[in-house]
């Protein structure tokens, strides 16, 4: 618990100093929420003068409920790159530039370091993506009209995002103690984000894998239905599994 | 206070402890010297838990190490060779969050800076610090909570003349506490003054583990110093021809020549210079030091 508590500080500290949260509130919040949606408003205003009028027409035809789609694409893309690349380093870079050997010989316990690390970045993350999504929610309301969309179908989504990179950054943190250079782990969550994708297209197996809750997330007005529930259980199964991996792997390491 | 049996370190097929053994006795500076690679740092780090050994038993404070790791672990300070820290940290924020991680009242941070004369630069960033002042902060995250063993790795090689001579100063302070230290250095002269025992190792092995004044009881060398009034060198290889003579090392007009049979030596050096045809400004005997015994250990090897 006494680890737990200076690395979760020490967590807090390092991403003030190393820019880690500015650097995550661009690639979650600024690009995807607040700019996207304002690119989308501006697309037809910007394009008037090089489209045919019927194309332009489309434009037109944005409701609430497409305009938050746009943004569940795009933020899952720029979350998903952000992520991997500005947390790639998690374990890596502690243990390829020998900075647990005073912790270590001190007595750090490895649980209290990989915990610490997790649930700061778990909650960063949580945190980001809400934020992300009620700004989104309040832009679209601004600039567009119609569709179904409501602060309950967005909480619902959002909860799925949660959900969806807690798993991710789990394995992110796993592969992180697995390599000794943090890029190889930011390169293969990347690959694994978008290459988990592919089960989507297939009906029989997609419920299982955890990138049906970011299939689901943008099924606007039917979120949460059963069919979530292998997906979920999965997701949670993964998160302790990646989580204790790592705890392992640190353990067994040699930090000098 | 610590014993080692047979440990053994693999790095892949390469053997860098060849099952060593040695033991520390409670409240001693134990002296741990090598070359670079002999093993020095490779055996610290197993000591303080940060590598794993693939065999051998360690016993710390009467417990088997590896059963009792994080337990163990408390009582130890570990100064490592080259120590490094978070950069965006300054040391107040450093040494509190190592202080965390061993319950360490957070009051006291500021007299440990005051004792490693950091207090100053408590709120600079650790990573503008000059590698003297990193090994100062290092010094007191290793002195945190008063450790009853105390691992040093070099801990001479980044600081200046007086910063040595005050590290030595604050290790023999130390040995007066009872504090059992683990010295590693390259520094010979550091080693004799400071240690109750020696230790030499070299490619993974344990040359000899011996109290000091037993040292020089044992491994006493007599060494004749001579200074010539011109550069000898090329007049040397006459003094080598003697059996009696085992080795020669060379400095300028000063040359030291290391015996096998002191009393045959005392009769037949003048002899011997004589017929260099050179003339001699001084000539004494020296008894060995700590750096001859290490070289003579090495080279019998």
């Amino acid at each position: 618990m006494k680890s737990f508590k200076a690395y979760f500080k020490k967590e807090i500290t390092e991403a003030i100093r190393t820019y880690k949260y500015l650097v995550l509130f661009f690639g979650f919040i600024f690009w995807p929420a607040m700019l996207g949606p304002m690119m989308l408003k501006l697309l037809p205003l910007i394009l008037k003068n090089y489209m045919p009028a019927e194309t332009m027409q489309l434009f037109s035809d944005f409701t609430r409920d497409y305009a938050f789609q746009s943004f569940l694409s795009d933020s899952f893309q720029f979350m998903l790159a952000f992520m991997a690349f500005v947390l790639m380093g998690l374990l890596a870079n502690e243990v390829r530039l020998k900075r647990l050997v005073f912790p270590y010989s001190r007595g750090a316990d490895p649980e209290g370091v990989v915990l610490a690390k997790y649930i700061h970045y778990a909650i960063t993350v949580s945190l980001f993506i809400l934020i992300a999504f009620f700004i989104d929610y309040l832009y679209v309301d601004r600039f567009f009209t119609g569709g179904i969309l409501s602060l309950k179908i967005l909480f619902e989504s959002s909860l799925l995002y949660i959900l969806y990179f807690c798993t991710l950054l789990s394995i992110l943190l796993y592969l992180s103690s697995l390599f000794r250079r943090g890029l190889a782990a930011g390169f293969t969550v990347l690959i694994l984000g978008f290459s988990l994708s592919i089960f989507n297209q297939f009906d029989t197996i997609k419920a299982y894998f955890p990138n049906y809750l970011i299939l689901k997330a943008a099924d606007i007005g039917h979120v949460f239905d059963s069919s979530l529930i292998p997906a979920i259980i999965i997701s949670f199964c993964l998160i302790i599994l990646f989580v204790f991996l790592s705890v392992l792997r640190m353990k067994k390491i040699d930090v000098a | 206070m610590i014993k080692v049996v047979d440990l053994k370190k693999n790095y892949g097929r390469v053997e860098a402890l060849k099952s060593i053994s040695f033991e520390v006795e409670k409240g001693s500076v134990f002296g741990f010297i090598g070359r670079n690679g002999a093993g020095k740092t490779t055996t610290m780090n197993i000591l303080t838990g940060l590598i794993k050994f693939n065999d051998g038993k360690i016993i710390i404070k009467g417990k088997d190490f590896q059963e009792n790791k994080q337990e163990v672990l408390k009582s130890i300070g570990y100064l490592p060779e080259t120590p490094t820290f978070y950069d965006y940290m300054n040391a107040y924020e450093y040494l509190r969050f190592i202080g965390e991680i061993i319950s360490y009242e957070g009051k006291n941070v500021s007299k440990l800076l005051e004792m490693v004369k950091l207090a100053k630069h408590k709120k600079k960033r650790i990573g503008a610090y000059s590698r003297g002042m990193k090994q100062r902060l290092a010094l007191a995250a290793a002195f945190m909570g008063n450790p009853e063993i105390l691992f040093l790795d070099e801990p001479a090689s980044a600081l200046d003349p007086e910063g040595r001579m005050e590290m030595l100063e604050l290790i023999e302070g130390l040995k007066n506490e009872k504090i059992t230290i683990f010295l590693s250095t390259h520094i010979l002269n550091d080693a004799e003054r400071v240690c109750n025992k020696i230790c030499i190792i070299d490619e993974g092995k344990i040359l000899l583990t011996e109290n000091l004044s037993q040292l020089y009881k044992s491994y006493i060398q007599p060494i004749f110093d001579v200074e010539f009034e011109e550069d000898p060198t090329d007049k040397i290889d006459l003094l080598k021809k003697p059996e009696w003579v085992e080795n020669i090392k060379e400095n300028g007009r000063k040359i030291s020549i290391y015996v096998k049979d002191l009393d045959y030596a005392k009769k037949e050096i003048l002899k011997e210079l004589s017929k260099l045809n050179t003339s001699v400004v001084s000539y004494q005997i020296r008894k060995s030091t700590l750096e001859d015994i290490f070289m003579r250990m090495v080279k019998q090897k």
